[in-house]
């Protein structure tokens, strides 16, 4: 309930004050009947959609979870980075599982499920022409990227690629094929997916060292202290039971050190 | 645009269809033809391309209903009424309509509540608020420029015939204008079709959106890029083409001076 | 300059108001080359589409049907397509066609980048709809007046030089001013393509600071404040330019 065309200067001044519309809770959520989840259209194989369209995957699978823990229907949404974290603060979702990186900023404006439910790195798919061998190399060169990854600045800044950020992913591949950049900087587990394909195995390839581990958050709006607690809970028995290591194995993807680790310290701590 | 050979557009399309035909011919073998391609996804393509419309004629009739008000503003005898008139005006007339609509699709919340009744505000309705604003400015401004073409002897024959100044702009003025609002009007429309496009950017499954996922389904093949492309290219054209050849027949015989 | 970046980070610490691009030095140097690329993309563009417009006016003039239909073919398909697609269709579709260059790494790199296409696609665009605005222009003037010049001893293309063509720029300058800001608008679909112009630099920023609402009001500003002296500008020159008594 942010902008009602009022001045601009009001508008700015009390959307950043006023928090986001009261959000649904668990309570709300039963009454209605479905929980309402923000997915990944195109992340394989995290979340994306079938040939008959339907998204599936990991975190729908994860998303299904916690519909059934609050004995509820299941209902989820596509967003792309872009969009994700606007959708959550109006309401149009009640929980982002989407392939969120935990970064400060974002934990300013949205509620992250502590502890996290898995962690990625960042990598490069390369043209196996391309000889490049170290991250170093790839200063000076354009480098196709997906708008919205927060990593762009930091490869551009540390290693000084330039980035060349398109929407979504498609566009950035079709680029990358075409020689408009030497390769494809995106999440590590993305572009494992993709290698899943015969079509990328034979020209593509991930050469270089996985960096910059980052966890990966589900969000619930912030103040939605309720609904947080349910998804905590399911986490931390996800932990225990070793469901996202299996959902790793089910998907066609190596268990993580990060998802074994994590199950191991659960199954300590029992 | 006068003096516009009747005989452009047959051979043009001729032209379009041959390329996408011949595209596929030019890369290397491949298992179904891009004329296959395209005929097979037409009509989802198609139909993305009738959500283009919608858009841009709800974005017309809205924007021009919100762009004659603010043109009656503009002409106004309140100076405080112009002026803010005015500057709303140019506001949207200067921003350009990709931020427009970032500023729409971003800010406009998914759903509004007016008085105990929940209204949800879909992606593409929050697109044609985006589309509305820069259409309401433009139609403003056609609006006073038309009014200011009339020359002032009508006002003038007007006053002497005791008129209020509400009857002479809604008897006199106005009736004279749309006449020679017709034609810009009608290139503001052209505009705003072709600008529809722009949705894609922000999300909404127009045919651009919808033109991204049918080369996505197909493997991202490099030539079939041109053919896919190409075919929305042709949508357009064939829709935006009779409109622009029938503005320019309208200036012609208006002859707007 | 250190003061002033203080302040900006003490007003998101304490109210949330997060205007990264004055106090982060990064930031502020992409969202200033953005403005850069947005000047860049305008002028190349702004002179080529004028240069195009002018050719292709001439080229109307011409006593060859095939010229002039083909002129008239490239205005009537770039007038009625969405510039959007145009640019898509140039980057990624004409681009992978024309010959490459062989990178030492042994991949192909198009001719052309991304910018370069941008600048092409937006100039193909104004300059259709700048032919027909110089046409215009120089149908306007009289024939009367071209007939009085030759009578006067002045050659065709003396006449046309001195009389015809400084009538009919004034006469055309309104449409041309207008379109012509238009086409500093068209530069942000650009963006599409990853040109780091004002759009892009801003919603890289708000996508990694989560400043949505701060950077699209910098945004808006910085677009009032570009098109508000580019129409100045241009503005004032119609008016320099004004043929007195022969304005409507």
């Amino acid at each position: 309930m942010r902008m009602r065309g009022v001045g601009l200067v009001l508008a700015a001044v009390s959307s950043i004050s006023v928090p986001a519309a009261a959000a649904d809770g668990p309570d709300a959520i039963k009454a209605r009947g479905t929980l309402i989840v923000g997915v990944k259209p195109d992340y394989r194989p995290f979340s994306y959609r079938d040939p008959q369209g339907a998204l599936v995957g990991i975190e729908p699978d994860l998303a299904a979870d916690i519909a059934k823990r609050l004995g509820v229907k299941l209902e989820l949404v596509p967003v792309v980075s872009s969009n994700r974290i606007e959708f959550l603060q109006q309401g149009k979702v009640d929980l982002l599982i989407a392939t969120i990186s935990d970064k400060p900023e974002r934990r300013r404006v949205i509620q992250a499920i502590d502890p996290p439910y898995y962690a990625d790195f960042v990598n490069v798919l390369l043209s196996k022409k391309s000889g490049i061998k170290d991250w170093a190399e790839l200063k000076g060169k354009p480098v196709c990227a997906t708008a919205g990854a927060w990593y762009n600045k930091t490869i551009a800044q540390t290693y000084g690629a330039e980035p060349l950020a398109f929407d979504g992913s498609e566009k950035a591949l079709f680029a990358m094929k075409q020689g408009n950049c030497v390769g494809y900087l995106y999440d590590q587990t993305f572009l494992q997916g993709r290698m899943l394909d015969d079509e990328w195995k034979t020209d593509f390839a991930m050469p270089l060292k996985g960096i910059l581990e980052t966890p990966w958050i589900m969000a619930v709006a912030k103040g939605n202290d309720a609904l947080a607690q349910v998804v905590v809970d399911a986490t931390k028995d996800w932990a225990k039971s070793g469901l996202v290591v299996d959902e790793e194995k089910k998907w066609g993807i190596t268990p993580t050190a990060y998802t074994l680790g994590m199950h191991q310290q659960a199954g300590d701590a029992k | 645009m006068p003096r516009l050979s009747r005989s452009v557009p047959p051979v043009l399309c001729a032209i379009l269809i041959v390329y996408a035909g011949s595209a596929h011919a030019l890369g290397p073998p491949t298992p179904a033809s891009a004329l296959e391609i395209v005929i097979k996804w037409a009509p989802l393509l198609l139909g993305g391309f009738a959500f283009n419309i919608l858009i841009s004629l709800l974005a017309m009739a809205l924007g021009t209903l919100a762009g004659f008000g603010l043109g009656l503003l503009l002409i106004s005898e309140q100076v405080l009424a112009r002026r803010a008139a005015w500057s709303v005006m140019q506001f949207f007339r200067n921003a350009p309509w990709l931020v427009l609509l970032f500023f729409a699709m971003f800010l406009i919340p998914f759903r509004i509540t007016v008085m105990g009744v929940t209204i949800p505000l879909p992606d593409w309705v929050k697109a044609v608020i985006g589309f509305a604003l820069p259409v309401m400015a433009n139609v403003a401004e056609i609006l006073r420029g038309a009014v200011a073409s009339i020359p002032s002897t009508q006002w003038e024959a007007a006053e002497s015939l005791a008129l209020s100044r509400r009857q002479t702009v809604w008897l006199v003025i106005l009736p004279q204008c749309f006449k020679r609002m017709l034609p810009s009007w009608m290139n503001l429309y052209a505009l705003i079709t072709m600008a529809t496009v722009q949705a894609s950017i922000v999300g909404v499954s127009e045919m651009l959106t919808i033109t991204a996922q049918v080369h996505a389904a197909e493997g991202g093949r490099t030539d079939l890029f041109a053919p896919l492309y190409g075919f929305a290219l042709l949508c357009f054209f064939l829709y935006c083409y009779p409109i622009d050849y029938m503005t320019a027949r309208l200036e012609r015989r208006f002859n707007v001076r | 300059m250190n003061a002033v970046a203080d302040w900006f980070r003490t007003l998101y610490e304490t109210t949330g108001i997060n205007l990264t691009i004055f106090y982060d030095a990064y930031d502020f140097q992409r969202y200033a080359a953005g403005i850069g690329m947005t000047l860049f993309l305008s002028v190349a563009s702004i002179v080529a589409s004028v240069v195009i417009g002018a050719a292709g006016a001439a080229a109307q003039g011409s006593g060859s049907a095939l010229v002039r239909q083909s002129v008239q073919a490239f205005v009537v398909v770039f007038r009625n397509t969405p510039p959007l697609v145009q640019i898509f269709f140039f980057y990624f579709g004409v681009g992978a066609v024309i010959p490459g260059i062989e990178t030492s790494y042994g991949t192909r790199e198009p001719l052309l980048g991304n910018v370069a296409w941008a600048v092409i696609s937006l100039s193909l665009f104004a300059g259709a709809f700048n032919v027909e605005i110089f046409r215009s222009g120089i149908e306007a003037v009289p024939r009367t007046t071209l007939e009085a010049a030759e009578a006067l001893g002045y050659t065709r293309l003396g006449a046309y030089r001195h009389i015809v063509l400084p009538l009919a720029v004034r006469v055309c300058l309104p449409a041309l001013n207008n379109n012509l800001i238009n086409l500093l608008k068209t530069t942000t679909l650009a963006y599409a393509i990853a040109v780091p112009e004002t759009l892009y630099a801003a919603k890289q920023i708000w996508s990694e600071s989560q400043n949505v609402l701060e950077m699209m009001l910098l945004l808006l500003a910085t677009y009032m404040v570009l098109v508000g002296v580019f129409a100045g500008l241009m503005h004032q020159w119609e008016r320099q330019m004004r043929i007195p008594g022969y304005h409507r």
